[in-house]
């Protein structure tokens, strides 16, 4: 592959013993990965899913932000926020704003946000509000009773789980002033449910291609790296893995191993763990060329450990392939969890994008456009940033086709 | 070749013990193990059912026996080579050839050979429609684009190319059915199935009879087949059409190109007569990459268009969690998936004259 024949770049040059203007190799790929139009359009699309995803509770919400009932204030909408709401908002605006003011400082930036997260569980354990069962209806009954001096809504004032038991007619419903876009077979409002899922689109993509990625330079790796007998038993294990069709293996996953408690991780594993040997495949023709470099040898007649020369000394060099397909290993994830959402083996009851496309044709022959329309949309524009972001991030990792 | 040939098949029947043996550790590591329908239907089945049931599994895979043994001896009722067993546990006389016994499926109450030999034609026809459908799209537009290199068409194809080969399946399928075949909608196709109900008593041609036009079997089926064909074409066609446009600018390219330009030959007759055959081998390649995939879209396309192939079988299987079913359809679908890159490496050596297996 391309940089198994070039010189080896240092994955960071430390400003002190760099010129003033030079840039890490990685760092030049990764401008260069950015600069056509369309990976701008895509990191954009990808950015404001992440936003929807962190800002979801507060965006999409039945409690109001503000309410002053019977002559109490209060924010129910704050104190709905649960501990996965909380640390994804301090990790979106502490990492953000540390990446912004001292970006150079990686490792004490991480140490920092850990810090920070650690103090906010504990304070949310001490002063949280306990869990409980929240009635979506009170508010309206409220309103209806003339209960309500004032009232803040949040943007879509409704949650994705709110079925509207008071309300039976807003079911079904298609676009309209109320239901931007429409609502579900059991009431609760699309585009809340849209937003909210990007949540699960999000994790889905990062964790399950992350566990694919560990398993695969591990197993690539030690493959490349020892050859002989465990590279023969190692490809026997690909071969096996690439010949039973993905989606066969996921579902018969997700069907032997159901979890009600921890379905969506195990969700992300399963896509994980059939998704590996392609990464295997990279990793491995890159450490068969690699471990006979003169560097390898010479971390190796130093005597560092083995975990060492693996992956401080060799992974920098040979990670290129994997960095290429990453993004492409994304979209995969995501069409992975769609699909499984969209047979009905995937997240129960939580919102997700291929689920909800499930709804579209309900039973008794209906089509629900606007079931069908806009989840798949999402998907759809998802699937394609990550594409476009994976071809451009090949262009600038090409060397025959860098400037 | 022939040597090649032999090597191959004897090296599929590793692979294909690997296979089964993935799929049969998952079931037998799920919870309840291979006897697991037992623990589902407990209270919701008779007796004598349950004891039938346990009856067979005991036979069948010894329950309380390892889960190795257990597979070995599941192995043993499917090869065609093995040991005759009968109503007695400890094992018949060793048999060179036996009918191999896929087993029977209690979640559908009939024996699986019966239901493969009825699902798998279907989706091998599907398949056999699909694959000429994209690689003649393919060709089409991987040399229409190749010749405008550069150009505002090539850039706009290559992106549109990348747009439909993102496309979920399961995106397309809900689209082209809810608008094409719904009657609240465009009301042009079928909604589901691969023939009419009264496909049986049509003929095979289209004909004209007494009542005006009958379109017949053939027409029938085509009608039927549409929707489904393009959700399962369009993903293929757009990647193979981003090769064939590479392939076919690299041979452009090429030393024997420039030759062929020189003796004078135009543009024209250099692309078709001598890049065009040169650029099809990575295509073969990837078309047999492209079959397991199929497999694996007909799952989906089937259920979308409840048309009952192997695709529904094995969402049926998973969801009765009928563990004779599944491991019986990791076996077929493995198998049909190995002979298809078989053929395709076959066919490579085929095309081009200087890949020598020997």
């Amino acid at each position: 592959m391309s940089s198994g024949a070039g010189p080896i770049y240092p994955l960071a040059v430390s400003p002190a013993e760099a010129p003033a203007e030079h840039r890490s190799y990685f760092a030049e790929v990764a401008r260069d990965a950015v600069a056509p139009r369309s990976a701008k359009l895509a990191l954009a699309w990808i950015a404001c899913v992440a936003a929807m995803a962190v800002l979801a509770p507060l965006i999409a919400n039945s409690n109001p932000c503000l309410i002053n009932m019977d002559g109490h204030w209060s924010s129910p909408l704050l104190r709905s926020l649960n501990w996965t709401d909380l640390a994804l908002l301090i990790v979106a605006v502490v990492g953000g704003a540390l990446g912004c003011v001292r970006r150079k400082k990686f490792w004490p930036n991480m140490t920092l946000l850990a810090a920070c997260l650690i103090v906010m569980s504990v304070v949310y354990g001490f002063f949280g509000p306990p869990p409980q069962n929240v009635v979506y209806e009170q508010y309206r009954d409220a309103m209806r009773q003339g209960r309500v001096q004032f009232v803040l809504h949040a943007p879509i004032p409704y949650s994705p789980s709110d079925r509207f038991r008071d309300e039976p007619d807003t079911r079904l419903l298609p676009p309209s002033r109320h239901h931007l876009l429409g609502t579900e077979a059991f009431g609760a409002d699309v585009l809340s449910r849209m937003i909210h899922a990007c949540r699960i689109i999000l994790a889905m993509g990062f964790v399950a291609s992350g566990i694919a990625v560990i398993i695969g330079v591990v197993v690539g790796g030690l493959m490349g790296y020892f050859s002989g007998i465990v590279d023969i038993l190692g490809m026997r294990l690909i071969e096996i893995f690439e010949a039973i069709p993905t989606l066969f293996l996921m579902i018969t996953l997700v069907a032997f191993f159901p979890s009600e408690d921890y379905r969506l991780l195990m969700l992300m594993v399963i896509i994980g763990i059939t998704g590996w040997t392609g990464y295997a495949r990279f990793t491995r023709a890159e450490y068969l060329s690699l471990r006979s470099r003169d560097f390898v040898q010479a971390a190796q007649a130093a005597g560092l450990p083995l975990h060492s020369v693996l992956f401080r000394h060799m992974l920098p060099n040979g990670i290129t392939p994997v960095v290429i397909n990453l993004s492409f290993g994304i979209a995969a994830a995501i069409i992975a969890e769609s699909t499984l959402s969209f047979l009905q083996l995937g997240v129960i009851d939580q919102p997700s994008w291929g689920a909800m496309l499930s709804q579209a044709t309900g039973q008794g022959g209906d089509f629900l456009w606007w079931m069908a329309l806009f989840p798949g949309l999402a998907i759809f524009l998802t699937v394609f940033a990550y594409v476009l972001l994976g071809e451009s991030v090949n262009d600038a990792l090409d060397p025959r086709r860098r400037r | 070749m022939t040597n090649y040939i032999i090597r191959r098949i004897l090296l599929m029947f590793p692979t294909l013990l690997g296979m089964t043996l993935v799929t049969f550790l998952i079931m037998g590591l799920s919870p309840g193990g291979v006897g697991g329908t037992l623990l589902n239907a407990q209270g919701t089945m008779k007796a004598e059912a349950a004891k039938a049931q346990r009856e067979y599994l005991e036979r069948r895979f010894g329950l309380n026996k390892p889960l190795i043994v257990q597979y070995v001896r599941w192995l043993n009722e499917i090869s065609p080579v093995g040991f005759e067993t009968g109503s007695d546990q400890n094992g018949g006389t060793f048999r060179w050839l036996k009918t191999p016994d896929l087993g029977y499926s209690f979640s559908k109450g009939r024996p699986v050979a019966s239901m493969v030999a009825e699902a798998l034609p279907i989706t091998l026809l599907l398949n056999v429609v699909t694959l000429p459908i994209t690689i003649l799209i393919a060709l089409a537009a991987g040399i229409f684009a190749a010749r405008r290199k550069g150009g505002v068409i090539d850039v706009a194809s290559g992106t549109v190319l990348l747009a439909l080969w993102s496309i979920p399946t399961i995106w397309a399928g809900v689209m082209l059915i809810g608008f094409l075949a719904n009657r609240n909608y465009l009301y042009w196709f079928p909604t589901g199935g691969l023939h009419d109900t009264l496909a049986d008593s049509m003929s095979f041609l289209p004909m004209h009879g007494p009542g005006g036009w009958y379109r017949g079997w053939l027409l029938d089926t085509c009608w039927h087949l549409a929707l489904p064909v393009i959700c399962l074409t369009y993903g293929g066609f757009a990647f193979l059409a981003r090769l064939t446009r590479g392939a076919i600018l690299d041979n452009l390219a090429s030393d024997y190109a420039r030759t062929a330009r020189a003796k004078g030959l135009d543009e024209r007759t250099t692309l078709f007569r001598h890049v065009f055959r040169n650029s099809l081998l990575p295509l073969i390649t990837f078309s047999a990459g492209i079959l397991p995939a199929l497999l694996s879209g007909a799952v989906v396309v089937e259920y979308i268009f409840s048309i009952h192939g192997m695709g529904l079988l094995i969402l049926d299987g998973v969801r009765a969690r009928d563990r004779e079913l599944v491991l019986d359809e990791a076996l077929v679908v493995g198998f049909v998936g190995l002979v298809s890159y078989l053929l395709a490496d076959i066919l490579y050596a085929v095309a081009d004259p200087r890949v020598s297996y020997e």
